[in-house]
């Protein structure tokens, strides 16, 4: 059964790929205009300098450091880490660690998580549906349920933050502190910190892996109680763990496999021109398929719920709407 | 020139603060009973009735230490409570329970209840770092008296460069040590957050009775090992000419030999004692000790002992990058990767180059802390380089356990000569002011980077053959004595056979940044088919220095103009067949003090918005993927 999901989840990405496709530029059109912004930094403070061609033919960390040393805003979020695999590794460690994105993204991240909430009911409508809705199908169905995600996602935001604002210091700081302060060997203190991410990583998946059924049981049963789909969802996980885990950590092997071909594959530093579009081509691929991994969390989890049916493949009835025509117009007046 | 501290007839150092100590260390109670014998001399021209001592580990003793108070306004917020590693149980302290004093040929005058703890410094009262005593009768210039102390020390935990951690031990700053009395009397300052050392230098007999099993390394060379009845060893360690001692000591050290040979410096027994998480790095960490000692035996002088121990210290020690003559300590991580040198190979070539400025040519750290841990960064910096160790930027990540290096060379200026850190903290002290009054979180752009900065300014501006003898005419007048600011002055001057007074008074006694910037690049029409090139210029920072000003014409002819660097800006116009393509200010790059070298060219072909493009899309990337990674939380 579990599987059985996971290729189902996968059949089911494939066929929305246009949709995929579609969150993934609406990404881009987010990050493009912060890039142009950040583009004119990096211009102004290169002008016409010799640096200019030392940092299009490769890279020079002198004027990096220069330029860390008098950017402000987004610019402060130019560093050596955006290069290659070491965004990915940064970005990862900064959940794991529980530091906060830069205080110039922090808008642009809510927008982001506002923008991801109302598209999410209208993806797993039509993954539940699993016959193309349209974009008036899909749309509809995410204005119909954002408000009722949204509270959904207010509820796992307080979850969240209480994990990071009281478990995780309490955990990295109080008590790692507490059981490394007198150990003189680093791996050691390595060990544990590694024993946290697994404890603090599992606390975090099975909160995740509940919300996500949550979403799942409140667009597919069309639940109108945020809290009542929540409860659905530790009742589904509860009845069903063992067939949740497992595909939470057969799409998670997923994911990691991702990550090992792009340590590999990431383009480090290269020149411009044809050099540039191919690495950021590769980017861009990179994330598309990583949104693909997480669109497919929610395929396959969709997948099994409606296995575990009793109608298999049932979705709540769309609401109807009614046909664009001369006629339905007369009858409105 | 003060003549104080001229050496002995037969010996390479004065050596009137000798000593003959013996230690015991109590490992379960991380405690320590010792018993020393100073044979000293007043060798300056003063006359002194009392005696001061240095009283390190009292800089732990209690939080109103003037250590503590300093070390927390490193901090740029009030520290949380718990956040500080110290606990109270687990202060340091040094407590002298006996001291006698013999005249030369006289009788032991118990002084015990005359001891007072004194603050020259900042007359803080709760700071027991200085310890002073007044003597029956005074000791003139040339007499000796010898001093019997008792004491037993709290050994701290894992304190700032000493300390106990885990099975580890790391002593420095230990011992009752005896201040240095000059010609204006005496000069003991307390202990201060940001500077460490000056003492006189003498001939060390240390007995040290440690746990057996324990392996030991400390100043100076293994005279006897013997096992005792109760279980524990006696180290016996002999030193010459030495101003410090420490030592270390631990069941888990790895014990590893080599021997440094080079056809034209003396050979030099490498003793290393490493942790076991550390094994695999054993040739690495010779191999750095190894080019700092042929580098600056070539370029500076001989290492004038026969060995030298190297300490890999504990994780979270607190004891990494120390230096002590004859012995100091690394800094190794578990994950160090071959192509990222500043760990452990740079901090090694930098405490190997501490043997020089601060072990041999000893100045007064509390004063003048860039004489000895600048110079010896700038050193350092020079040995990388020259040596073509690679030396990448690399992340940490997942709590800085995890490395990821990139493939982005770090060069001399930003690692070595650590521009970054010296950029935001520019003007915050004026080199020349003494150390112990830095502002205790800049002390250390000051210190290191400033001096290192303006040191490889000095070294481009004489070039390095004059620069190399400078520093070899240094260290040779000044080896086993105590240098001052003016001294090193001096030397550079005679040697170099230039007045570079007005460079040390904007570097060492002023704050003053330098930037120097081209602000136009202008060609118009000059007729008859020539061209008229229009260069501005500017001086942005207050300091000054002479620099060229290299412009480039579209035929490939070049320009050289030397700018004396004073006014405020300066114009150069040339009619020419050709136009100005390019104008460099500085391009031999020797103003390495220059805090921004992107203004000081232009070129009409500018790159700018290709690199930008490049760079945002690489960022772009990022940003996408941190919002998708935002994501998971939706």
């Amino acid at each position: 059964m579990v599987v059985a999901s996971w290729i189902d989840g996968w059949r089911r990405v494939a066929q929305t790929l246009g949709m995929a496709l579609g969150v993934h530029v609406l990404s881009f059109l987010l990050a493009l205009p912060l890039a142009y912004a950040v583009r004119d930094q990096i211009a102004t403070q290169l002008g016409s300098s010799l640096a200019a061609g030392r940092m299009a033919d490769g890279v020079n960390n002198d004027w990096w450091s220069e330029f860390t040393a008098q950017a402000t805003g987004l610019g402060t979020t130019f560093t050596p880490s955006i290069i290659g695999f070491a965004s990915t590794l940064d970005t990862t460690s900064r959940v794991l660690d529980a530091r906060y994105p830069p205080r110039a993204l922090m808008w642009l991240l809510a927008a982001y998580l506002a923008i991801w909430t109302f598209l999410s009911g209208g993806i797993i409508d039509r993954y539940a549906r699993q016959r193309p809705t349209r974009a008036h199908g899909f749309f509809s169905a995410s204005g119909r349920l954002v408000f009722r995600l949204a509270r959904l996602t207010a509820m796992a935001g307080v979850l969240y933050w209480f994990l990071f604002a009281y478990v995780h210091p309490w955990l990295f700081l109080d008590l790692f502190r507490d059981l490394t302060r007198g150990l003189g060997v680093e791996r050691a203190a390595f060990a544990w910190r590694l024993g946290f991410y697994l404890v603090f990583g599992i606390v975090l998946l099975k909160v995740n892996l509940i919300f996500d059924y949550a979403r799942i049981r409140l667009v597919v049963e069309d639940r109108r109680s945020a809290l009542g789909a929540l409860r659905a969802s530790l009742r589904f996980v509860w009845h069903h763990p063992l067939h949740a885990t497992a595909l939470y950590a057969l799409d998670g092997l997923g994911f990691l496999l991702l990550l090992a071909i792009w340590s590999v594959a990431a383009p480090g530093v290269y020149g411009t021109g044809l050099a540039m579009w191919l690495a950021f081509a590769a980017g861009q691929l990179y994330l598309f398929a990583r949104l693909a991994i997480k669109l497919h969390f929610l395929a396959s989890q969709t997948a099994l719920f409606q296995s575990h049916l009793a109608h298999a493949r049932y979705a709540a009835a769309p609401v109807p709407a009614w046909p664009e025509s001369p006629a339905a117009e007369l009858i409105s007046r | 020139m003060q003549t104080f501290d001229e050496p002995l007839p037969d010996a390479p150092s004065p050596r009137n603060a000798s000593y003959d100590i013996n230690v015991r260390l109590d490992a379960a109670h991380k405690e320590i009973k010792g018993r020393e014998t100073i044979r000293w001399r007043n060798i300056s021209s003063a006359t002194t009735s009392e005696l001061q001592f240095h009283l390190y580990w009292n800089g732990w003793r209690n939080d109103d230490s003037t250590w503590l108070r300093e070390d927390r306004l490193r901090a740029a917020a009030p520290l949380r409570p718990g956040d500080d590693a110290r606990r109270p149980e687990q202060a340091g302290a040094s407590d002298v329970t006996s001291i006698k004093v013999t005249p030369a040929g006289g009788t032991a005058v118990d002084l015990t209840p005359a001891v007072r703890y004194i603050a020259p410094d900042d007359g803080n009262t709760a700071d027991r770092s200085v310890m002073a005593v007044t003597l029956p009768d005074a000791v003139g210039p040339g007499a000796s008296l010898q001093v019997e102390i008792e004491w037993t020390g709290r050994i701290p935990f894992a304190a700032d460069r000493t300390g106990w951690i885990a099975d580890y031990f790391f002593f420095g700053q230990w011992f009752p040590k005896i201040g240095v009395l000059e010609d204006g009397g005496w000069n003991t300052h307390q202990f201060h957050a940001a500077t460490e050392f000056y003492a006189d230098f003498g001939v060390y007999d240390v007995e040290m009775t440690v746990p057996g099993g324990y392996t030991l390394g400390a100043t100076g060379r293994e005279m006897r090992r013997v096992d005792n009845p109760d279980g524990t060893t006696t180290h016996t360690y002999h030193a010459d000419d030495v101003a410090d001692f420490g030592w270390t000591t631990s069941p888990s050290f790895i014990e590893e030999r080599r021997a440094f040979n080079h056809p034209k410096l003396p050979s030099v027994e490498m003793r290393l004692l490493l942790r076991p998480e550390h094994r695999g790095q054993e040739t690495r960490q010779f191999a750095a000790t190894a080019a700092a000692l042929e580098h600056f035996g070539l370029w500076f002088g001989a290492y004038p002992y026969g060995n030298i121990t190297i300490v890999d210290p504990a994780y979270q020690s607190n004891s990494d990058g120390m230096e002590y003559p004859m012995l100091f300590t690394g800094r190794a991580n578990w994950l160090s990767p071959a192509n990222v040198s500043t760990a452990p190979d740079s901090t090694i070539i930098h405490e190997t180059g501490h043997q020089w400025w601060y072990g041999v040519v000893a100045s007064n750290e509390f004063e003048h802390g860039w004489m000895d841990e600048g110079m010896t960064t700038w050193a350092t910096g020079r040995v990388m380089e020259e040596t073509r160790r690679p030396n990448m930027v690399a992340v940490r990540t997942f709590g800085t356990f995890i490395p990821y290096t990139l493939d982005v060379p770090l060069s001399r200026e930003v690692d070595g000569n650590r521009m970054p850190a010296y950029r935001p903290d520019a003007e915050s002290d004026a080199t020349s002011t003494p150390t112990f009054r830095y502002w205790p979180r800049s002390a250390n752009a000051v210190t290191y980077a400033k001096t290192s900065l303006w040191m490889h300014t000095l070294e481009r501006h004489l070039g390095w053959p004059t620069m190399q003898k400078v520093m070899a005419t240094y260290f040779d007048r000044w080896k086993f004595r105590h240098p001052r600011p003016q001294d090193f002055f001096d030397v550079v001057n005679s040697v170099s056979g230039q007045d570079m007074t007005w460079f040390f008074n904007q570097v060492v006694s002023g704050s003053e940044t330098f930037d120097y910037a081209v602000q136009e690049m202008r060609n118009e029409p000059a007729g008859e088919g020539r061209t008229r090139a229009i260069i501005v210029a500017q001086r942005l920072g207050e300091a000054t220095f002479p620099v060229d000003v290299v412009t480039t014409f579209a035929d490939g002819q070049q320009v050289t103009e030397r700018w004396e660097g004073k006014e405020r800006r300066v114009i150069y116009t040339y009619d020419r067949p050709s136009p100005a393509t390019r104008v460099e200010i500085d391009p031999g790059h020797v103003l390495v003090l220059d805090v921004n070298r992107t203004n000081n060219s232009r070129t009409s072909q500018s790159r700018g918005g290709e690199a930008a493009r490049k760079w945002s899309l690489a960022w772009m990337v990022w940003l996408q993927e941190l919002m998708l990674t935002a994501g998971f939380f939706g």
